[in-house]
């Protein structure tokens, strides 16, 4: 009993430090039910860039014309200047999953912060 | 009221009116643009196109050099086909920043298919005649980098008449990336931007 105790103890005091200031957010409350984030896949290629696929599905009867955005910070939450902080279109068919693939746009950007969004909103 | 007394009230009134009917200028939010689309190409197309080619290339490995250095890169021909007065910067700009921030690739400009985009890397070694300069100073023979890659493209217009009177106009930014040792594409890109709205609309 000891034992687990002990490693629910250590799996709470490192899941606080956990790095959490990279996210995906739905920011128009108006489509954040329709559309689930399910998995968010990182790795760090060979060449140093980090790359990200999100993956998503839009759970309405309506194709839905979406656009995104990525902001990019270095290690110590400086941000990274990119064309992508940008809004960018892309689409999301009805009842279908979506992927959105991104890369970093150097080896410096290591966090990100990726917003999801309506058109016209 | 005399006849110039009247002419005066008239003329103040119509200008009133006038200024007071005039459209505001206002400045865009290119951060978070929601003005109307125009049938011609503007801003937000050459950002979309710029940043789908620039993850197309960083995806594709192109740029990866395996001893880790960079690639010098020189601008190519880049061709505007379509009916618009544009500058093919306002789309390779873009991009060249966005390569050069990935530090996968350096940009030569001294070269280009017009001769140097900068003529003065060129221009400071005629210094090495002229006595008055501290010849230590001027660049020695054999010092400028070759480019070892090639960016060239075209933006081609179509425009389609609907059969409801509307036009369709659509944009194709195609561009390739070229070895210039073998002359093989690397990487070739294509973003298609699509437009439709009303036959009268002039998209030039």
């Amino acid at each position: 009993m000891k034992i687990y105790s002990l490693i629910f103890a250590l799996l709470l005091i490192f899941g606080g430090c956990a790095d959490n200031s990279s996210y995906v957010k739905v920011v128009d409350s108006s489509i954040d039910r329709d559309i689930d984030i399910e998995d968010i896949k990182e790795r760090v290629r060979e060449d140093g860039l980090k790359e990200v696929q999100v993956m998503g599905e839009n759970d309405t009867d309506e194709y839905m014309l979406l656009r995104y955005r990525v902001v990019w910070q270095d290690k110590d939450g400086f941000d990274v200047p990119s064309i992508s902080s940008t809004w960018r279109d892309f689409p999301v068919h009805k009842n279908s999953n979506f992927t959105i693939n991104i890369i970093a746009p150097n080896k410096e950007a290591q966090k990100y912060q990726l917003f999801i969004n309506r058109q016209g909103e | 009221m005399k006849r110039s007394q009247i002419a005066a009230v008239v003329m103040a009134a119509a200008i009133t009116l006038m200024t007071g009917c005039a459209d505001k200028t206002e400045r865009i939010d290119i951060n978070n643009d929601e003005g109307a689309q125009v049938m011609g190409l503007d801003y937000r197309d050459f950002n979309q196109a710029a940043a789908d080619a620039v993850q197309s290339m960083l995806k594709s490995g192109a740029l990866d050099k395996k001893s880790g250095d960079r690639y010098v890169l020189a601008i190519s021909r880049i061709t505007n086909d379509t009916m618009q007065h544009i500058d093919t910067d306002q789309l390779i700009k873009k991009i060249r920043i966005e390569l050069l921030r990935s530090g996968k690739v350096v940009v030569t400009t001294a070269v280009g298919m017009d001769g140097a985009e900068d003529k003065m890397a060129k221009e400071a070694r005629k210094l090495r005649e002229d006595a008055e300069f501290n010849q230590r100073t001027v660049q020695e023979e054999g010092q400028l980098i070759a480019p070892d890659m090639s960016l060239s493209g075209k933006i081609i217009q179509r425009n389609v008449k609907m059969d409801d009177g509307k036009q369709q106009v659509e944009y194709y930014f195609m561009l390739s990336l070229t070895e210039i040792k073998t002359g093989l594409a690397w990487w070739e890109g294509e973003t298609v931007i699509g437009k439709r709205g009303s036959g009268k609309s002039v998209s030039w």
